[in-house]
């Protein structure tokens, strides 16, 4: 865990501009998705500044730049829908993302800034608040 | 998993975390930060930030005896979101082992 931590600290820092693509590229493969689609179409309505925020969050988390200020978690305690699985496709489609778009470098760095952001959703969303285990793997 | 603020904290307090925390889970104590368990995302980009090396994760060794400090002062001190100035003598406090037993205060940081 440390040794992967420390990898994080010393990975390479993205532009604005890769930021941009990144976000861009994933949410087109998630809006047409056959399964986090629909979920995201209910959820989102106007996409322009759901990704103006998710360029700003980005840049908070790659570049540490401080733009992205917000409640994450409590966005998705409000999803209802949302089930364990649901955060298994949003991560391959994030690495097929980044992956078609950047260095193994570079992509690594920035999916293991999302499993663990995933991970922690997760946690707070299907262990910590009242739902039961019944609704993941166990 | 979350990330733990350890007594390296205590009177060092020099706030570079709370500038690049995207969801402001930062919390004020007299002498000390706190993380908010259940806001933190587990980004991890506070924890280079550190001038004192005061926040790990909650696997680390370290954060065991302040995961609770953690989660119990951060529904209690206010949330902090902007640099302020590090005490004057922060610097004479960084790397004092074992403050917590003479230097932590339960009070909260000021507004």
């Amino acid at each position: 865990m440390l040794s992967a931590f420390a990898d994080q600290c010393s990975s390479p820092v993205p532009s604005e501009v890769q930021i941009a693509a990144l976000v861009h590229g994933f949410y087109a493969k998630v809006r047409t998705d056959a399964v986090l689609g629909p979920i995201f179409e209910r959820t989102i309505g106007d996409w322009d500044p759901h990704l103006a925020k998710m360029r700003d969050f980005w840049s908070s988390v790659m570049r540490t730049s401080g733009r992205y200020h917000g409640n994450p978690m409590a966005a998705h305690l409000r999803l209802k829908t949302v089930r364990l699985e649901h955060f298994q496709r949003w991560l391959a489609l994030f690495a097929m993302t980044a992956r078609e778009l950047f260095t193994p470098e570079l992509a690594e760095a920035f999916i293991a800034r999302a499993e663990n952001i995933a991970r922690s959703l997760q946690l707070g969303m299907f262990y910590r608040r009242g739902h039961t285990a019944a609704e993941g793997s166990a | 998993m979350t990330f733990v603020v350890t007594d390296k904290c205590i009177r060092c307090k020099y706030t570079d975390c709370v500038t690049v925390c995207p969801v402001d889970c930062f919390y004020e104590g007299k002498t000390m930060l706190v993380i908010h368990p259940d806001e933190c995302i587990d980004c991890g980009v506070c924890v280079p930030e550190c001038p004192a090396e005061a926040i790990v994760p909650d696997t680390d060794p370290q954060a065991a005896a302040y995961a609770e400090l953690n989660q119990r002062f951060s529904k209690v001190w206010p949330n902090i979101a902007t640099r302020k100035p590090a005490p004057p003598d922060a610097k004479e406090w960084d790397g004092v082992p074992d403050k917590y037993p003479g230097q932590f205060s339960e009070e909260p940081g000021d507004d």
